[in-house]
């Protein structure tokens, strides 16, 4: 699964290094590279790497340690503190409130599954008292109504769109308008993948967005996605400020460090994530959770608070 | 981008006999240059090795930079790594099989080719594009939708196999679709549909499959039986070009899925639109199996399929 490996490696290294007899600069370095390279393998982004690479070295100083210290200790807390630093989102995420709408808008990089986790997180909200619903403003992709028709269908959850209507703007502001009236308290609005080098798609996001005036956007990104995550997620940031992410295909075997680079470049949190294809594959994600478990807890969860 | 190694060596000009250690922080430079790439570390790892394999103890041509020396080595490793050992004349091998010549005494039938890979890399969408190229050359197609399991799947390819006959009007060729709706086997729908087709005189059937993980051994083992039962002249593995290190991966499983004596014949990388210049996936799959690319995908129309050009893929590569 994500990020286990990823952990495990780390602390690996770690360990390794803090249980040899011989605690010299060389083994050190030899570290700082094993965790560097686990992290590129997990597609965590390069220049996120160099810069971890250069702030453990620079904060453990390692020539200069005095005699006394406890330098195993230093370094892990070195150690530590980059990557949580690396996977701090500095943000909370929304929490829908019950007896008034929040509309949802859902965005994201083709196929990276967002249909799938909508229903999902419709259903998961439902499942928790809330009156929810789906609208489909993806006029683009073929059948993408029917997929989301389907999938509401058999998670029972009313939705809204057009088979006719070619303007996702205006099938969007329709359905939400439809379900805001009709006192919804989910509104979760499906669009269509996008990516940063199509302006167009980038504009109509943003003009959705103006229509619904969503409480919150949210990211779905795909746990396999590599290098281009950074510069991906920076872009839908800046188009359309989503304030949450989720990832999805988590029951794959990619490593997710693109989704880590993602939160690092925008600085937003990951709230779920998807571990399969079907309706209840959904689960919360626990930042705190999440950083214990890239370093596989061990004796570095004592470090946590300091 | 590449400059770093050569601010490394501005004053090293020709006539030098390199050595490891002269090349160490070079190589180290290019290492991480092709991971920026999105070249996967193993791959990457792998090319470095073999350029400075060949680049110990030679002598850089006078006049000429170790920056150079090590760029050009890269360029045609990465070159040899991309081009197929033959290439794939897809259009010939169909005119084979639907007509064959009179001297190979084989009886005419459809040819079939089928599309896998994990969930959401673009097999319907590719598959339509290549169903669209086919028409343009005047094939009749039938499209078979044995995804069975994932929501709207089917509708999808019906419009898809709308619009194209649409077009077709305009291109030329004929295309209908087999679907039998959802939840029955994949591979009986792909058998029925290749009969369905020989019986009404088809070119070829283009075979749509669900998505699947590659760590799913489930899902994988059934591919086993798709290739027995639906017997694709071609299976097609189409990757994305957003992937990371899983690409290296995905192509090992996927290559192996289908029993023995049977591997997969080319990879279409999807949504190369979406990369800019991170190409590195190409380099990925090629590296982890030895498959070639046959296509990339560079858009969602139906035109957007193209043949890989190696020397485009390297220039981005390099740059
Ligand atoms: N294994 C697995 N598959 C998933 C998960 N989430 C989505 N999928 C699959 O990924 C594929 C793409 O999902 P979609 O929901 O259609 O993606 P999308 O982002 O809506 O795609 P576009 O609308 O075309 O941009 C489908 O095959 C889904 O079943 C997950 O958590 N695990
Ligand atoms: N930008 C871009 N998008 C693409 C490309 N190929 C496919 N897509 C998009 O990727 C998304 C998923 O495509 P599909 O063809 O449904 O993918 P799939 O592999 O069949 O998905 P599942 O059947 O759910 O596993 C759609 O939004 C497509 O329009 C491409 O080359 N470039
Ligand atoms: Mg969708
Ligand atoms: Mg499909």
């Amino acid at each position: 699964m994500v990020l286990q490996d990823l952990g495990r490696r780390i602390n690996a290294a770690v360990s390794d290094l803090t249980r040899s007899s011989n605690l010299d600069e060389k083994a050190f370095d030899a570290m700082v590279k094993e965790i560097c390279n686990a992290l590129v393998e997990a597609d965590v982004n390069i220049k996120l790497v160099a810069s971890l690479r250069t702030a453990i070295k620079r904060k453990v100083n390692f020539k200069e340690l005095a005699p006394g210290v406890n330098k195993k200790r230093v370094i892990q807390k070195a150690v530590y503190d980059e990557l949580v630093e690396l996977v701090n989102p500095h943000d909370k995420a929304f929490t829908p409130k019950k007896g008034k709408p929040n509309v949802i808008m859902f965005v994201g990089l083709q196929g990276s599954g967002k249909t799938t986790s909508c229903t999902k997180l419709a259903r998961w909200y439902q499942a928790r008292g809330f009156k929810s619903c789906l609208v489909c403003a993806d006029t683009f992709r073929a059948g993408a109504f029917d997929q989301l028709k389907q999938n509401a269908t058999k998670a029972k959850i009313p939705y809204y769109g057009s088979l006719t209507q070619t303007d996702p703007v205006a099938v969007a502001r329709e359905g939400v308008d439809k379900f805001k009236k009709e006192r919804f308290e989910v509104i979760i609005v499906d669009t269509s993948g996008r990516h940063r080098q199509e302006a167009d798609l980038f504009n109509e996001m943003v003009q959705i967005q103006e229509a619904v005036k969503p409480d919150d956007t949210i990211m779905v990104l795909d746990a396999s996605i590599g290098q281009q995550a950074e510069a991906q997620s920076r872009a839908f940031k800046d188009s359309a400020g989503f304030g949450s992410i989720i990832i999805t295909k988590t029951d794959g075997a990619a490593a997710g460090g693109g989704a880590i680079s993602a939160v690092a470049a925008t600085r937003t949190p990951i709230v779920f994530i998807g571990t399969g294809e079907h309706m209840l594959d959904l689960e919360r994600f626990q930042p705190q959770a999440f950083i214990s478990k890239l370093l596989g807890m061990g004796d570095m969860a004592g470090l946590v608070e300091h | 981008s590449l400059g770093v190694i050569g601010g490394l060596f501005r004053n090293v000009v020709g006539g030098k006999t390199l050595t490891k250690e002269d090349i160490a922080k070079s190589m180290k430079g290019m290492e991480d240059h092709l991971l920026k790439k999105n070249v996967a570390r193993e791959a990457a790892v792998r090319l470095c090795e073999s350029v400075e394999r060949e680049l110990i103890g030679m002598k850089t041509a006078s006049f000429t930079s170790v920056e150079t020396t090590i760029n050009s080595a890269m360029e045609s490793a990465l070159s040899k790594i991309l081009t197929p050992a033959t290439s794939l004349d897809l259009l010939r091998q169909i005119q084979s099989v639907t007509s064959p010549s009179a001297l190979s005494l084989q009886k005419p039938r459809p040819y079939v080719i089928s599309i896998v890979g994990v969930n959401g890399v673009g097999k319907s969408t590719n598959l339509s594009k290549l169903c669209f190229f086919l028409l343009q050359n005047k094939y009749r197609v039938l499209v078979a939708a044995a995804d069975t399991f994932r929501s709207g799947a089917v509708e999808q390819l019906k419009v898809h196999v709308r619009n194209l006959r649409e077009l077709s009007k305009r291109e030329g060729g004929e295309v209908d679709i087999y679907e039998k709706g959802y939840g029955k086997d994949a591979a009986n729908i792909a058998q029925d549909a290749v009969k369905h087709a020989t019986e009404n005189g088809f070119d070829v059937v283009l075979i749509d499959t669900a998505g699947r993980r590659h760590n799913d051994a489930r899902l994988m083992s059934s591919l086993e039986k798709f290739a027995k039962l639906a017997n694709p002249d071609k299976i097609f593995m189409v990757g994305e070009a957003l992937v990371g290190t899983d690409s290296v991966q995905q192509a090992r499983h996927f290559n192996a899925a289908f029993g023995a004596g049977r591997s997969l014949d080319g990879f279409i990388i999807s949504k190369c639109d979406t990369v800019g210049d991170m190409v590195g996936t190409l380099v990925s799959m090629v590296h982890a199996t030895g498959i070639p690319v046959v296509f990339l995908g560079t858009g969602q129309h139906y035109s957007d399929l193209r043949t890989l050009n190696v020397k485009w893929a390297v220039r981005l590569l390099m740059s």
